[in-house]
Order: structure tokens, then C-alpha cells, then sequence
């Protein structure tokens, strides 16, 4: 008797085992036949109301890709900024339109590898030939210099930056317009030297110093950085020590500016430099 | 009574949640590893719920999981089988004097090789009913196979860790 009840009590689960399962099978089986309508579901009612809810959590997370993609479109605005096309004009009163070709084309990369602690500092970005970037295009983040691409392989570039000792380039101090060279002498990261500013012309602490446009890696007016403090003990020339505006220990994204008249400003140079050579031998 | 039915309705909740919107979004190679943690709620249950209640609560576990993923139907099958098979295993792996009915079916309370025999098997029956029902096909019978086997092992893993984060030495819910 006993046996007969838990037999009977077996086959009662059994049986509401098959019941279940077949409701379930018949639900998948009409299902499948519709292919999509799963999706319908996702995005109507409630479940897409809790996945819409994650989607914005994922969104968070997808933070940095989404720089990546700004930061592209921030590379195109630029190219295309008024600073960057080279004037055609001559006559004032011309109507036509087309007055300006473009000059300056900038690419975002992203920062691999760093170095700030050396004499000789590097820094590797992720654009290459492939990506059209060659040696001596300058590199700028956040609007401020970093350094210039000393050479370049088919996906990375080395970028020699400002806190390198072989570091040169030409500056100006935006408020006189005066000329200088910014070098780098070791030590702190973040301060760099402008040498060869005349005594004669007014330096003071908080004064913004800027690219000079004289050579071909960077566009005129990029930020350098601001004067921190002027050391006159030198005779002849400003010993400036500027506060550079990139912080080299945290570079990400940087853009790389190329100049499409560079070739042409320097065998133009180097033409009238080879006259003179041979004009002065004579 | 109530405390431990509105206790076991809030841990199935969660675990629907956490399984549709953070574990089934980690892909581990390729979805060849794609553990089913929901199941826990089910395994959880007290071994005094009746046993057609265990069946009709998968159930609806399974219809409630398949609103978030697949077909409808999918789990629920997956979980009506689960279901069943709980109920035989438990019978199997009973011990002599019968279960204490206050007794859960934790690693605290049945100890660790109580508890990954009794996990295990049924993580496997679920697992490969699952699967199959999934693919519907055996042609590349090896990796499901494989498929099968590891994600039976993430579950498994996943679940027991869990069991030591919500209950202390004793058993008792934290």
C-alpha cells in the first residue's frame, strides 16, 4: 500500500512535469516561428525599460570610446578653423569666395608611452605612416605644445617632447610680440626655458608666452605656457622660466599638426641658403 | 512562514536581475563559457516547499527569465526540468534519517560535498537541456559538449561563492 502511494506520488510530479513541459515547449516552438518578435518585446514594455536603464549605466562606461570620437571631431573642427587656411587674397575689393586654401591638418593619437623623469624624454603615440604622420609634424594637446615627431613607423610615432634636452623652438611672448627660443635644461617636468629675449623688452610673471609661427611644426599662437618667474642675472638676455601649459605626466590624446607648406618653406630656405654659401665662397 | 516565502521571492528577483543585466553580458571566449547563475534561487529553495511548488515556482522563474533573453519558452522548459529533477536528486541524496525540514540546502548546513554534488548534477541537467534546446542541433556535438561542461563548472564556482558571501558559519541568512 505504501509502495502504491509513493509510486502514485512519483507519477503525480511526472505527470505535472510533462503538463509544465509542454506548455513550455508549445510557447517555444509558436515562438521560433516568428523570428523578431523577441525583439519587439525588448523594446516595448517593461523589460525595455530595465535594459533602456542599463543601457545608460553601459553608457558611462563607454566614456572613453566616446572621447575617442570627440576628440576626432574636435581634430576635424580645427582643420577646418580660420588660423589654418593660408590667405589668397591680394586685392581688397575681390568678391570672390575661395580667398583661402588650407594650411594646417590635424590628427588626434593617442599617447602609448611617456616618459618625464630623463634627461631625454620620449613620448610614443599610436599614429603612424599609416596614419599620415611623418617626422617633424608638431604635437599639441588641450591647444598647448608638447614636442614634434621625430620619426614615425607604419602604426607609432616618437614624438620628441618640449622636457627633451635637443628640444628647440621658436616662441614669442604674446603681449610685445618679442622672439625667443624654448628650450628645456632638465629638472621639473612642467618649467621650460625662453632664452634670447632681449633685457630692453618687459617680462613679467603671468605673461603668456606663444608659438611664433616661424617654424614649420606648429601654427602661430599655440599656448606655450605662462612666465613663472624672469632671471636677470645673465647681461644681455632674459632668462625666462615659463610653466608650461600641457602636463606631460598626463597626456592622452594629443593631435598632430601638419603643414602642407612645409616642404615648400624649407627648399625655398635652403635654396637661398645654398646661393649664399656659394655666393660668399666667390 | 512569510518571512522565508517574501525571502525567497526577493532572492530569485535579484538573481533575474543581476543574471539579465550584468552576467549575461560578460562574454568569456567567444560565449563559450555562458554560466546560468539564476538558478541559485531555485536550488535555494527550503526542502519543506512542496514539491509541486517547486516545479510551478521554476516555472515561473523560467518564464520570467525568458522575458529578459531568447525565445519565450526557452528557460521556462530549461527550469521545469530543473524542477523535476531537484525533487529526484534530493530524494537520491538524502540522508538516512530524512532531512531536518528547517534545513536548507546550503554548504553551511549539508557541508561543501553535500552541497557541490547536489549543485553540480542539477547545474548539469539544467545546463544541458538548456543548451540543447538552445541549438537544437548535435552537428558540432564537441563544443557543446565542452560548452556544457564549462559553463556548468562557471556556474557552479560562481554559485558557491556566493553561498559564503550570504550566509554565515551557521546557515543563517546575513
Amino acid at each position: 500500500m505504501k509502495n502504491i502511494l509513493a509510486l502514485l506520488r512519483r507519477f503525480y510530479l511526472f505527470l505535472l512535469f510533462l503538463a509544465l513541459q509542454a506548455i513550455a515547449l508549445t510557447m517555444l516552438f509558436r515562438n521560433t516561428r516568428f523570428h523578431g518578435a523577441e525583439f519587439v518585446r525588448h523594446s516595448s514594455d517593461w523589460v525595455g525599460g530595465i535594459y533602456s536603464q542599463r543601457a545608460q549605466l553601459s553608457e558611462y562606461l563607454r566614456l572613453g570610446e566616446i572621447n575617442d570620437q570627440l576628440s576626432l571631431e574636435n581634430a576635424l573642427l580645427r582643420s577646418e578653423a580660420q588660423e589654418n587656411y593660408w590667405n589668397l587674397r591680394t586685392e581688397l575689393d575681390t568678391l570672390n569666395d575661395t580667398t583661402s586654401i588650407q594650411r594646417y591638418v590635424y590628427r588626434t593619437a593617442k599617447v602609448v608611452n611617456a616618459s618625464v623623469n630623463r634627461e631625454k624624454n620620449y613620448i610614443v603615440v599610436d599614429r603612424g605612416t599609416l596614419g599620415s604622420v611623418t617626422a617633424d609634424m608638431g604635437v599639441i594637446a588641450g591647444g598647448n605644445i608638447v614636442g614634434v615627431v621625430r620619426s614615425a613607423s607604419e602604426h607609432f610615432a616618437v614624438v620628441m617632447p618640449v622636457i627633451h634636452s635637443d628640444f628647440k623652438a621658436s616662441v614669442r611672448l604674446r603681449k610685445s610680440g618679442a622672439f625667443g627660443s624654448l628650450v628645456w635644461r632638465g629638472g621639473d617636468a612642467q618649467i621650460a626655458d625662453v632664452i634670447d629675449i632681449p633685457k630692453n623688452i618687459p617680462v613679467a610673471p603671468g605673461d603668456t608666452i606663444v608659438t611664433s609661427g616661424y617654424s614649420t611644426y606648429f601654427p602661430s599662437n599655440i599656448n606655450v605656457g605662462t612666465v613663472e618667474w624672469v632671471d636677470d642675472s645673465d647681461n644681455d638676455y632674459h632668462l625666462i622660466k615659463v610653466r608650461m601649459g600641457a602636463d606631460f605626466r598626463r597626456l592622452d590624446h594629443v593631435l598632430i599638426v601638419s603643414d602642407i607648406f612645409k616642404q615648400e618653406q624649407d627648399t625655398l630656405l635652403n635654396k637661398v641658403e645654398q646661393q649664399d654659401a656659394a655666393n660668399s665662397k666667390r | 512562514m512569510l518571512q522565508t516565502v517574501s525571502v525567497n521571492i526577493v532572492r530569485i528577483v535579484f538573481l533575474i536581475l543581476l543574471q539579465a543585466l550584468v552576467v549575461s553580458r560578460v562574454q568569456l571566449f567567444d560565449g563559450l563559457i555562458f554560466p546560468w547563475i539564476y538558478i541559485f534561487g531555485i536550488l535555494m529553495l527550503p526542502f519543506e516547499t512542496p514539491r509541486w511548488l517547486v516545479m510551478v515556482f521554476a516555472f515561473m522563474v523560467g518564464l520570467f527569465m525568458d522575458y529578459f533573453s531568447g525565445p519565450i519558452g526557452l528557460h521556462t522548459s530549461a527550469c521545469v526540468f530543473l524542477g523535476f529533477m531537484q525533487t529526484i536528486v534530493q530524494n537520491v541524496l538524502a540522508p538516512r534519517e530524512g532531512y531536518d525540514l528547517t534545513q536548507r540546502p546550503t554548504v553551511q548546513r549539508m557541508g561543501l560535498a553535500w552541497y557541490v554534488t547536489y549543485a553540480g548534477v542539477l547545474t548539469l541537467a539544467h545546463h544541458s537541456w538548456f543548451f540543447f534546446m538552445e541549438v537544437f542541433r548535435f552537428s558540432d556535438f564537441l563544443y557543446q559538449v565542452f560548452h556544457i561542461l564549462l559553463s556548468t563548472l562557471a556556474t557552479l564556482v560562481l554559485m558557491t561563492i556566493g553561498q559564503y558571501l550570504i550566509y554565515n558559519s551557521k546557515g543563517a541568512q546575513v
